[in-house]
């Protein structure tokens, strides 16, 4: 764990400390930007790295720093936070090249697990075939219901929307919400959206369109 | 009825005519008077008449007393005319008189007295509408004098022709000043440009915009200061006659009781209460959750950093950190189960009309405010004012505005609150702005002003401009400020119309 870098970006001092004290006693080298741009310029340089980006940020979002460091060809592992009800967005930036987000306030468990995720060789990136064609294998065994709660939670949207655009109970969603879990064999949101990514699942388009106001 | 307009005019007349109890006797008399009279006439002429129209004179006298008595004298008259005739044929008659001329003579007399009860009810009938209609009048004419709120009843043409004292006193002129004006008067613009207009369109296609409901609407007094009123309007509406009245209450009167005040906020600030609090939860969620994760990180970094340091001491230190950290993440769950319960299933947005939702939202910003003074203006100049909205969202920024512009406007000599509105990009937007002529905002304060707990009143807790921010983002708009050159400052929003949500959909 020790040789990687966490570069951590947020607007927000008090946070963008924290994290850095926490991450370093873990046992991670750490460097800190008050927003996108600083890290954008030295971005192109690093080596064995992982960034960890605030979504909500007053000059450039976590999306946008994500989306120019792709176009700058200074890609790297990169884990989002959100605050509560930015899942739309945290999608959004998977969509762009994130690997996994975390809602705030988190557990440190979750966010070096994540940590690990994003810098480990293990997972196979996403897209791959063998792997693809295993997703759509679970998907399969969704009922049309229950593709329609899929594709509604990955798109970001809470519960109660989703109640109200299908015209079902809050209640009926949370229980087909969880038989989609249990059959995709996700744990948490961000894993079911990044299943949803790797099956080449578009996810924005199907899903806001009749719900969007 | 086609003698009653004949014999309805002269009082003594009429009394004579109506005297229930004794009409029966005057009939009688009317029946001998004139069946006498009606002999001596054809007695004196029979030189000139011989043996002619013996009968036809006598008609006449049955019609008179059945008219004046009903049936009975009409009857009699018929007999005393029969013996009357008979009298004739025997002082001047040549000849004998035919059983049939007789029989004739009475059934015609008999038909002529039913014709004369049957006048007679109806004038009875008529005459006594009138006087009824007459006492209703008097009646209506006191209610009206002594009613609290104010009544104003215009014709066709929109000419005042009726302003009850309680009207007076509510705009601050004198019957004789307005009577014979056009009611347009009593409004301040747009609507005093466009009364005449509302009017027309109503008399040329019945379409009601405002007959038949309440609505808190903004009038002007004679001294040009405007006021929050709640007014009804009714129709009454004759082969003749079309006319209209309003009824007014003025909201700012200080008899203004706290339930009427409630009642006429009504659902709209029952459900901006709501609202602010929905708000309010979701921002203090917001603003909390980062202190919130920076706790838990340093919390969760020092539990780490004790993990490999083998002293009992240490030991239980970290068990601490793990429950503080537990409590901070629980802390974090209450919150984000606050923001899930006020995040709405959706708003219900539907076509709104802006110059609407500023009338009603201006009747409610004014209302309940004690000041007095304040001249209010609406300029419309936005011709395409539809906007795809939630009218209480809407209204509810309109309110915060235009409270804040009073507000501002509470020391200074020159008050006056102008609501804008006016199209820009092709139709496809709608401005509106609300400005006033108060202190204006500090240099300092005015970025910051839409951010949450930001405020510039000693007794506000700055919510309301982040709130019509946020709201105004929902509906794909922006808000911004800026001091007028001349003192003030105006609050503008900009909404996308129909104009182009139509657009975007399509």
């Amino acid at each position: 764990m020790g040789d990687w870098t966490v570069h951590i970006v947020d607007d927000d001092a008090a946070v963008r400390d924290s994290l850095a004290f926490m991450l370093a006693a873990a046992g991670f080298a750490v460097r800190t930007y008050p927003n996108g741009s600083e890290f954008l310029s030295v971005a192109r340089s690093l080596r064995h790295s992982c960034l960890l980006t605030d979504l909500r940020m007053p000059d450039m979002s976590g999306v946008e720093l994500i989306r120019r460091l792709k176009a700058a060809d200074a890609a790297l592992p990169a884990i989002v936070i959100t605050g509560h009800g930015d899942v739309p967005m945290a999608v959004e930036a998977m969509k762009v090249g994130a690997s996994d987000f975390i809602e705030k306030p988190f557990d440190d468990a979750v966010l070096l697990e994540a940590i690990a995720r994003a810098t480990g060789e293990r997972n196979a990136p996403a897209g791959d075939g063998g792997i693809a064609d295993d997703i759509v294998a679970r998907l399969d065994t969704l009922t049309p219901r229950e593709v329609e709660v899929f594709e509604a939670v990955v798109g970001g949207l809470p519960n109660k929307t989703i109640a109200h655009a299908l015209d079902i109970s809050p209640r009926t969603v949370e229980v087909h919400r969880a038989n989609v879990m249990t059959k995709m064999q996700a744990r948490n949101l961000p894993e079911l959206v990044r299943l949803a990514l790797a099956a080449g699942y578009d996810i924005t388009s199907p899903v806001r369109n009749p719900i969007n106001r | 009825m086609v003698g009653g307009q004949g014999v309805s005019s002269s009082k003594p007349f009429r009394s004579f005519w109506l005297a229930g109890r004794h009409r029966p006797l005057y009939g009688l008399m009317v029946a001998i008077a004139s069946v006498l009279t009606v002999f001596l006439l054809r007695y004196a002429l029979s030189d000139v008449f011989d043996d002619g129209a013996l009968f036809l004179f006598f008609t006449p006298t049955i019609l008179l007393a059945a008219m004046f008595g009903g049936i009975g004298p009409g009857l009699a008259a018929v007999g005393l005319s029969l013996i009357m005739v008979m009298v004739l044929e025997q002082l001047v008659l040549s000849r004998e008189i035919g059983l049939l001329d007789f029989i004739a003579f009475l059934s015609v007399g008999i038909a002529i007295a039913w014709l004369g009860e049957a006048f007679l009810r109806a004038s009875i009938a008529s005459t006594t509408s009138a006087e009824a209609l007459e006492e209703r009048e008097a009646q209506l004419r006191t209610i009206l004098e002594t009613a609290f709120d104010a009544a104003v009843v215009i014709n066709a043409e929109g000419v005042i022709i009726s302003f009850n004292p309680a009207a007076e006193r509510q705009f601050g002129y004198r019957l004789d000043e307005v009577l014979g004006r056009n009611v347009k008067c009593l409004m301040p613009e747009p609507y005093h440009s466009d009364h005449d207009h509302y009017l027309r369109r109503f008399l040329e296609t019945g379409e009601r915009r405002i007959i038949g409901t309440d609505r808190i609407v903004v009038g002007q007094k004679k001294d040009g200061s405007t006021f929050p009123m709640k007014l009804a309007v009714g129709e009454t509406k004759t082969e003749s006659w079309h006319y209209f009245t309003g009824f007014i209450r003025d909201l700012t009167e200080r008899e203004e009781s706290a339930a009427r005040l409630e009642q006429a906020h009504g659902e709209l600030a029952r459900l901006s209460r709501l609202n602010e609090m929905g708000e309010m939860a979701s921002m203090l969620a917001h603003e909390l959750n980062q202190p919130l994760a920076a706790t838990i990180n340093y919390v969760q970094g020092c539990r780490i950093l004790l993990r490999d340091i083998d002293n009992p001491n240490a030991e239980r230190a970290r068990a601490a950190m793990d429950e503080a950290s537990r409590q901070a993440l629980r802390a974090g769950d209450i919150i984000r189960h606050l923001r899930e319960y006020v995040v709405r299933g959706g708003t219900q947005k539907f076509p709104e009309s802006m110059h609407t939702l500023i009338e009603g939202a201006a009747g409610l910003a004014l209302l309940g405010s004690r000041d007095q003074g304040v001249r209010t203006e609406f300029r419309y100049m936005a011709s395409h004012d539809t906007v795809i909205a939630d009218r209480v969202q809407i209204q509810q920024v309109l309110i915060n505005l235009m409270r804040n512009a009073l507000d501002a406007m509470r020391d200074t000599t020159r008050r006056e609150l102008i609501v804008t509105t006016r199209n820009d990009g092709d139709m496809r937007n709608i401005v509106v702005d609300v400005a006033d002529t108060g202190t204006g905002i500090a240099p300092e304060t005015i970025e910051r002003l839409f951010q949450p707990f930001v405020t510039t009143k000693s007794n506000g807790i700055g919510i309301g401009l982040s709130i019509s921010r946020r709201i105004i983002g929902i509906h794909s708009g922006t808000i911004s400020v800026f001091n007028n050159q001349d003192g003030g400052a105006t609050f503008r929003f900009i909404l996308p119309t129909l104009q182009q949500m139509g657009d975007s959909d399509g």
